[in-house]
């Protein structure tokens, strides 16, 4: 039987380990979610765009279906980089929301965050050194670039980074800590920002003007979504016709 | 469902007398009426204030005194915001509001700026501020004598009370009698909670903690041309309802109806010292042109918050101030101040949709005084947060997770509640504002925040921690995520008793500069654990009712005040 989400098990500090087992979740059935897995099987938010104003329905709907191009980061830079942002998401099979995309057009405007550590270069900069130092790492398992290492070592390459204990070349030249923020803090901005990954975790999106009426413990609106329970995985996908 | 209880009286009945804001408002659109058919000055008006930067402070002076006649002009560096083209109903979408231009921070605990506590544009911080409004206890503005830390303010609270029920009206606010500090009621009723709202408030009391509903500024009912809350719950992107209160709805629309002109888009630069000892105006460059330009006035008044306030006094430099004016006693940018504000989530099994109603609902000050038994000084609040999905991100990664970790407690969003602390962090001399060594984009020295924290601040915020982790066990959560962070700024240009000591007097003129003053949250010797925007209006309110009724001359004792007031 497939995880009752009631209960705690599936949480990664529960189960004792880092992940979860997506296999364990719905596929989604409407709209699209990264990696067609969620809670919200039944639930996409795209479709309520008639319910939002017009200015932050262009802006939403621009970001799935004019995906920017590159501007910023060279192409070496890019494979690097998006590799990357895919491991440190779990982005490991289509559909992936391109994230790369939208922070190199920040950058490219030339937006930034407001505050830099002491200890640091400019955030367009700082994004240079970790795609380089990626790529050192990267050599030292005898490939080209991070892109071309094997996916367990890119993963212990981003965990070593998420860690603090990445030695020797570029690294010695930034905070790690600070580098690891800096660099995350954009990701996290730019997954979680894309209707996709509303439609994962069940966000209502922008809800203006409509708002909310139904607050309080376990209540919803009509149109928002529900969360599958006790859904068996196999039975789901026979039941659907799925392989 | 009402725990704690409730006072529902007024509701929506109390309506300021002397500030027509809310009437001014159009009831179909949500930008300011009258921007086109705003008065203007020339530059070499000779304006009796020009005030610098629009927000919680800078708005409030310019329309009680534009009421008592004065002319004015308000410089603020941001756009004149028009909520129905401006902002989006989109977290990523709204970082245009805050102030995103290079700063440097260091120190051994430094503090994220930007979204987090730095705006721009008219209505300053508070646009994106969550909208918490309670009031300073008595013993903030006494901390030195009651607890042997931190500073005195030369004021107390009981000068600043009928400020603070004068803007608890405009703004308005809506809570729960009040049972803490000076216990006191609000003038709306409050507001119907979350889930996850509720969830925390179970938890809490069964902990033994007190909680009430509020405060919080936005209004709860018939309230002039402002709609009611939607509880979309992005207050931290700009109200696109106009139900929540800034100063560009709850002043600018006052003050512009009697004659302010605000020029947005105008970066201050340099305030400018006369032979006499007096500043003459401000030169400030327009940022859609580059053109710099010069606006006389007989006073100023600063009001750019604890950055911006000492870099502005820091670059005006002068033969008779060499290091920055009123920094004779090298002073200006000290002791800036932040709040530890800590945040402990707990999970629970029903879906609680914690991004629906605004973020702030329920808060406690059970814990905002010293008690000698936790073995530090002062203490902390603590309020219920409801992060959106970028924001619950940040929160996961800073416990630790990422890769598939993360996705998995992201897809858990729904099941989660928030508790925040604000802890009380002490004023230090070397938490300061100094100019880094390279310019931004205006050729002004770009501004360096040096932050570290001390042994009584890393206490309060170990304790605050333990006591949220305590009220989730409590409450049978089934995991616990936690993020370290900080919240709000205040000081850097504060208020004292002596020139040595501190930047500004009682009155908030800056020592040896009978024409200039400071008037934002930079003036605050001590912060508290409460949120800062109702201090800074209340202090700005009390100053330009000094100010008007001639209980201080804006342009030193040398000149009388009522010549200009009677022009």
């Amino acid at each position: 039987m497939s995880p009752d989400f009631r209960h705690p098990h599936h949480l990664p500090k529960v189960r004792g380990d880092k992940g979860a087992d997506p296999a364990e979740l719905p596929r989604q059935r409407r709209g699209k979610t990264p990696q067609m897995h969620g809670r919200y099987p039944d639930y996409d938010c795209l479709e309520h765009l008639e319910h939002w104003d017009e200015l932050t329905r262009k802006l939403v709907v621009n970001r799935v279906e004019r995906v920017p191009e590159l501007r910023y980061f060279g192409d070496d830079e890019a494979a690097t980089l998006t590799a990357f942002c895919d491991v440190v998401l779990a982005q490991d099979a289509e559909p992936r929301i391109p994230v790369l995309a939208f922070i190199d057009q920040k950058f490219a405007e030339g937006r930034l965050d407001g505050y830099q550590y002491t200890d640091m270069p400019d955030d367009r900069e700082t994004w240079r050194l970790v795609a380089r130092g990626l790529d050192e790492s990267a050599r030292a398992s005898g490939a080209d670039s991070y892109a071309g290492v094997p996916g367990h070592r890119q993963v212990e390459i981003a965990d070593a980074f998420a860690g603090g204990t990445l030695e020797g070349g570029v690294w010695e030249e930034l905070n790690l800590k600070h580098a690891w923020g800096v660099v995350m803090r954009s990701v996290l901005a730019s997954f979680y920002s894309h209707p996709w990954a509303w439609n994962e975790i069940g966000f209502g999106g922008p809800a203006y003007p409509r708002g909310y009426a139904r607050l309080g413990i376990g209540l919803s609106e009509a149109w928002e979504g529900e969360e599958a329970v006790d859904v068996d995985p196999a039975s789901d996908l026979e039941e659907r016709g799925v392989e | 469902m009402s725990p704690g209880g409730g006072n529902h009286f007024f509701k929506g009945a109390v309506f300021p007398t002397d500030n027509d804001s809310a009437f001014l408002l159009d009831v179909d659109r949500r930008g300011v009426p009258g921007r086109e058919s705003m008065r203007r000055f020339r530059d070499e008006d000779e304006v009796d204030l020009l005030v610098v930067g629009c927000g919680a402070g800078g708005a409030v002076l310019a329309q009680r005194l534009a009421r008592a006649g004065w002319r004015i002009i308000v410089l603020e560096r941001g756009p004149f915001w028009d909520p129905d083209t401006d902002w989006v109903s989109d977290e990523e979408g709204s970082e245009h509001l805050y102030w995103t231009e290079k700063r440097i921070v260091g120190g051994e605990d430094p503090v994220e700026l930007g979204k987090n506590n730095s705006g721009h544009g008219v209505g300053g911080s508070m646009i994106h501020f969550a909208g918490y409004a309670p009031r300073f206890h008595p013993s903030d503005f006494e901390t030195r004598t009651r607890d042997g830390v931190g500073a005195d303010w030369p004021i107390s609270y009981w000068e600043l009370k009928a400020h603070y029920e004068r803007v608890e009206r405009e703004l308005p606010v809506a809570g729960q009698h009040w049972p803490w500090g000076d216990p006191h009621s609000y003038p709306h009723a409050p507001h119907p909670i979350s889930g996850a709202a509720e969830r925390a408030w179970v938890g809490a009391r069964a902990h033994g903690v007190e909680m009430r509903v509020g405060p919080v500024a936005i209004a709860n009912g018939v309230f002039g041309n402002r709609p009611h809350c939607i509880y979309r719950g992005f207050c931290l992107q700009g109200c696109k309802v106009n139900a929540k209160a800034s100063p560009l709805v709850t002043h600018v629309p006052d003050a512009i109806e009697h004659g302010v002109e605000i020029r947005a888009d105008s970066m201050a630069v340099r305030i400018e010292l006369e032979g006499s000892g007096r500043v003459s105006g401000v030169t400030y460059v327009e940022v859609k042109t580059g053109r710099e330009r010069f606006q006389r006035a007989a006073a100023v008044a600063v009001c750019g918050y604890s950055i911006e306030s000492p870099r502005l006094l820091l670059h005006s430099t002068s033969k008779r101030f060499p290091h920055g004016l009123a920094n004779t006693h090298d002073q200006v940018g000290r002791y800036v101040m932040v709040q530890g504000a800590p945040q402990v989530a707990g999970r629970f099994p029903e879906l609680l949709r914690m991004y629906k109603a605004p973020p702030p609902e329920v808060s406690s000050e059970d814990f905002y005084e010293t008690d000698p038994a936790r073995g530090f000084a002062r203490g902390f609040s603590i309020q219920t947060v409801s992060p959106l999905p970028i924001g619950w991100a940040e929160h996961v990664l800073a416990d630790g997770h990422h890769g598939a970790a993360l996705r998995e407690y992201m897809r858990d969003y729904n099941h989660w509640a928030v508790l925040g602390s604000l802890c009380e962090l002490l004023p230090l001399p070397d938490n300061r504002v100094t100019l880094a060594g390279e310019n931004d984009q205006f050729g002004m020295p770009v501004a360096r925040f040096d932050y570290t924290q001390c042994d009584n601040d890393r206490a309060n915020i170990a304790f605050a921690k333990k006591t949220m982790h305590a009220i989730w066990e409590t409450a049978s959560a089934q995991d616990v995520l936690t993020i370290d962070r900080y919240a709000h700024l205040v000081g850097g240009c504060r208020m004292g008793s002596d020139s040595e000591t501190s930047v500004i007097d009682s009155d908030h003129r800056v020592w040896d500069i009978p024409n200039l003053f400071v008037c934002d949250g930079s003036v605050m010797p001590t912060q508290g654990s409460a949120n800062p925007a109702l201090t800074i209006m209340a202090l700005a309110s009390r100053l330009a009712e000094r100010l008007a009724a001639n209980r201080v001359h804006a342009h030193g004792s040398t000149r009388a005040r009522t010549t200009l007031a009677s022009r």
